[in-house]
C-alpha cells in the first residue's frame, strides 16, 4: 500500500532539500548526510524521546531557523512510524516517497534507513500499548499445618502461591504481585482446567482460524 | 527423563548450549563455574572476569558475541541451581551431563565444583524459598496509666508492640504497632510458648 503524505508533511520534509548556496556537487553530498544525521536524530528520539538543545545546535550549524529543522525531523519520524506501522515494502516505500520530490540519493539513504530500523520501530511501537499485567514469574511452597490453636494434631496440606506480575506502560514496567492459597484438590483442578485451556489451541476450529490469519 | 531437571525431559536450550559449552576448554570452564557459583550464592558476579574467560573461545569461526556469553552463564547457573534443587549427588550429575553430550573432563570439572559448595548452595536456596511477609523485629514497651478521662483512678499496666514486617513487595517493610492489656498479652504469651513447645517437638 502506498503511504499518503498531507501537505504539511511534505512542507516540512522538504526542508531537507533545502539549498544553501555552494557548488551543485558538495550540495548533494551536504544533503544525503544531513538526511543521515537527522534520521540518525530521529531514530533516537523515537528511542529516547525528543531532546530541543538538539534542534538549535543543527540549526546553528546549517543556518535556518529552529521550527524547520524540528519540523523536519519530525516529519522523518512521523514517516518512519507510518511505514513501520503498515510494514509496507520497500516498492511502496520508494514510490510514496517520489512524490515528496527528492532525488534518486535521498530516496535511497531514506530507503536505507527504513529497512534497517523497521524491526525496531515496531518493537517500540509496540511497547507503547497500555495492557492487562502479564506474567512474570510464580514462586511456591508446600506447607502441612500441623496444629493451630484450636485444634491439635492436624494434617492439612496448603500450597502457597506468589504470583508475580510486569505491566508495561510509558513511564517503565511496573511489578505487582499477588499472593494465594490453595489445597492440593483445588490446585490439581485449576491444573486441569489450564491444561484444557492448552488443548483448546489444538483443536480443528482453532487450526482453522489460525490458518487463515497467517 | 533426568534426575537434576526434577525427573523431566531436558530442555533443548540446554542442550544447545551443552554443545557450545563443550567447545571451552575444561580449565576455563571449571573457573567460568566458580563465576557462576559466586553469582548464584548472592557475592555478585564478576563480568570482567567472565568476558577474559570467554574471549579467546571461539564457536565455529566467529568470536563470541555477548549473546553467547549469557548463554553459557545461564546454562551453568542452570545446570548448577536444578541440581541443588533436586538434590542429585555429584556421580549421577556427572553421568547424566556426559548423556547429554558433555565430555567428561568438563563434567568432572563442573561436579567437583557443585560437590564443593552442594550445602552452601542449598542453604541459599532454601533461605530465597518463598515466605510471606517475613517478621524482622519486634520492639515493646510497658506504660503504666495513671488515670484518664473515663476513669480518675486506672493504675493498670499496658503493653505496646511494634512489629516491623517484610512487604510484599522485596525491599518494603511495614510496620505494625498494637497496644495490650495485661490479660490478653498473657493469653497471647502462653498460646505463643505452647506453639513454641510444638515446634520444638518437631525439631
Amino acid at each position: 500500500m502506498l503511504l499518503v503524505l498531507s501537505e504539511d508533511h511534505k512542507e516540512h520534509l522538504s526542508f531537507l532539500t533545502k539549498t544553501d548556496g555552494s557548488g551543485k556537487n558538495s550540495l548533494r553530498l551536504l544533503r544525503v548526510e544531513v538526511v543521515e544525521e537527522f534520521g540518525r536524530i530521529a531514530l533516537d528520539f523515537l528511542r529516547k524521546g525528543t531532546n530541543p538543545k538538539i534542534y538549535e545546535g543543527a540549526a546553528r550549524k546549517l543556518c535556518v531557523p529552529v521550527e524547520m529543522v524540528q519540523h523536519g525531523v519530525e516529519g522523518l519520524m512521523f514517516l518512519m512510524t507510518e511505514s513501520s506501522k503498515h510494514m509496507i515494502s520497500e516498492v511502496d516505500f520508494m514510490d510514496s516517497v517520489l512524490a515528496l520530490g527528492f532525488g534518486e540519493e535521498l530516496n535511497q539513504s531514506l530507503l536505507q534507513l527504513y529497512v534497517q530500523h523497521k524491526h525496531q520501530v515496531r518493537s517500540i511501537l509496540s511497547q507503547l500499548l497500555c495492557n492487562q499485567p502479564a506474567y512474570h514469574n510464580l514462586e511456591w511452597r508446600l506447607d502441612v499445618q500441623l496444629a493451630s490453636r484450636s485444634v491439635r494434631h492436624q494434617i492439612v496440606p496448603m500450597v502457597t502461591i506468589r504470583l508475580l506480575l510486569t505491566r508495561s506502560s510509558d513511564v517503565g514496567s511496573t511489578k505487582s504481585c499477588m499472593d494465594l492459597q490453595t489445597d492440593p484438590i483445588s490446585l490439581l483442578h485449576m491444573i486441569s482446567t489450564l491444561e484444557a485451556a492448552l488443548a483448546a489451541v489444538k483443536t480443528s476450529h482453532a487450526r482453522r482460524i489460525l490458518r487463515n490469519i497467517k | 527423563r533426568f534426575r537434576f531437571c526434577g525427573d523431566l525431559d531436558c530442555p533443548d536450550w540446554v542442550l544447545a548450549e551443552i554443545s557450545t559449552l563443550a567447545k571451552i576448554s575444561s580449565v576455563k570452564m571449571k573457573l567460568l563455574c566458580a563465576q557462576v557459583l559466586k553469582d548464584i550464592l548472592g557475592e555478585g558476579i564478576d563480568y570482567d572476569k567472565v568476558g577474559k574467560l570467554t574471549a579467546d573461545a571461539k564457536f565455529g569461526t566467529c568470536p563470541l558475541k555477548s549473546g553467547d556469553i549469557k548463554a553459557t552463564v545461564a546454562v551453568l547457573s542452570f545446570i548448577l541451581s536444578s541440581a541443588a534443587k533436586h538434590d542429585v549427588d555429584s556421580e549421577s550429575l556427572s553421568s547424566e551431563l556426559q548423556q547429554l553430550g558433555l565430555p567428561k573432563e568438563h563434567a568432572t570439572g563442573l561436579c567437583k565444583s557443585y560437590e564443593d559448595k552442594h550445602s552452601a548452595l542449598q542453604d541459599k536456596l532454601r533461605d530465597t524459598s518463598l515466605r510471606l511477609r517475613r517478621l524482622d523485629s519486634v520492639s515493646w514497651r510497658v506504660d503504666y496509666t495513671l488515670s484518664s478521662s473515663e476513669l480518675r483512678e486506672v493504675n493498670e499496666p499496658l503493653v505496646h508492640l511494634k512489629l516491623q514486617t517484610q512487604g510484599a513487595e522485596p525491599g518494603s517493610s511495614d510496620t505494625t504497632v498494637v497496644s495490650i492489656s495485661p490479660d490478653k498479652f498473657r493469653v497471647l504469651l502462653t498460646e505463643l510458648k505452647q506453639a513454641q513447645a510444638m515446634m520444638n517437638a518437631l525439631q
